[in-house]
């Protein structure tokens, strides 16, 4: 059946410069559930990134709560939210809703350790847009047991980096990890008599790394499910904004991993 | 046997020349570097080349070599 088109016909689709990306399966993109898990200043931006690339079904999940010292970063949240204590998840989704009626945000507003693990089997991609490692690794060893990708992105001020894990065969995040990240993930709890105090380092924060970073995980989602996989990072790459230098690097499979010797 | 390398600070391109031993790990490395130039604390990485390598492995098997280059990377923990 022939096509019909209308005058200026061409400016009218949504999607007709991403369709001039040969490569990237636009379908695939709607379809794919996608797993969000942080609604900080990377959360923003990734959300804002997959919802203007087409992802339709993204579930966002948070425990916090939006604060005035978000707001220097942070696309979705407003004064007003600081003001009322407005879940970051809710107000994500709600950013996504503006961006695209065909979305479909979910927000879980829970810590991703309470979540039922079947959260990570029923996404296609997760994203760890985390402030801490020891959620981090929760999310890389619930997604490479659920046998998805995994796409973790940190900040430092002009400092960045994005890994990707692929299960089965990839390395993980923790395969890269060492004692200096024991460390710090320790440094996290310590008890007080009766009580738990959680240690929030407070990281330096800066927009124009936080574009980058997020830029770097969502493209390589749309390579991803687009079936493009040669060429996808192999498997990090790490960004400094002070020299402007961003440099692939791998990190290997290690066998002692626990991620791994649980398999 | 000792072996002579350099690590350069990925923040400020300073480097520093260590004598180690083969058995020596990747994670002594990393504290010592770190702690000469009194890093905050946070995490880091050391890369020779494209590769980053393991904390607990040796020198040896990490297959670094004297006069080698290796490079101390803060790894950001910030979302």
């Amino acid at each position: 059946m022939a096509g019909r088109i209308g005058i200026g016909w061409i400016d009218e689709d949504r999607f007709e410069r991403s369709k001039r990306v040969r490569w990237l399966d636009l379908q695939s993109v709607f379809e794919s559930r996608v797993l969000m898990i942080g609604a900080g200043a990377l959360g923003n931006e990734v959300a804002k990134n997959l919802a203007l690339s087409g992802f339709r079904k993204i579930t966002v999940v948070d425990m916090d709560h939006v604060v005035g010292s978000n707001l220097n970063r942070c696309l979705f949240f407003t004064p007003e939210d600081a003001r009322r204590k407005e879940s970051k998840a809710e107000a994500i989704c709600r950013g996504i809703k503006r961006l695209s009626d065909e979305a479909e945000p979910e927000a879980v507003n829970s810590s991703i350790e309470d979540c039922n693990e079947s959260i990570f089997s029923s996404s296609d991609i997760v994203f760890g847009c985390l402030d801490n490692i020891n959620a981090r690794l929760h999310a890389n060893a619930n997604a490479y047991n659920a046998g998805r990708a995994y796409i973790d992105g940190g900040m430092d001020g002009f400092l960045g980096k994005v890994m990707i894990s692929l299960p089965p065969d990839g390395a993980c995040l923790q395969c890269g990890m060492n004692r200096s990240h024991s460390k710090v993930a320790e440094l996290r709890f310590s008890c007080t008599g009766k009580e738990v105090v959680f240690h929030e380092r407070r990281v330096a924060g800066e927009v124009t790394t936080t574009s980058v970073v997020s830029a770097i995980m969502v493209r390589e989602s749309l390579k991803l499910v687009s079936g493009r996989r040669d060429l996808l990072i192999s498997n990090t790459v790490f960004y400094d904004g002070q020299r402007n230098v961003c440099e692939e690097m791998e990190v290997e499979l290690n066998p002692e991993c626990p991620v791994h010797v649980r398999r | 046997m000792a072996v002579r390398i350099k690590v350069k600070n990925a923040e400020t391109g300073a480097t520093v020349e260590m004598e180690l031993e083969h058995e020596n790990t990747v994670d002594e490395v990393i504290e010592s570097a770190a702690t000469f130039w009194s890093k905050d604390m946070g995490a880091y990485v050391l890369r020779k080349g494209k590769k980053v390598l393991r904390g607990g492995t040796s020198l040896k098997d990490a297959g670094v070599r004297a006069d080698d280059v290796l490079e101390l990377i803060p790894d950001p923990e910030g979302g």
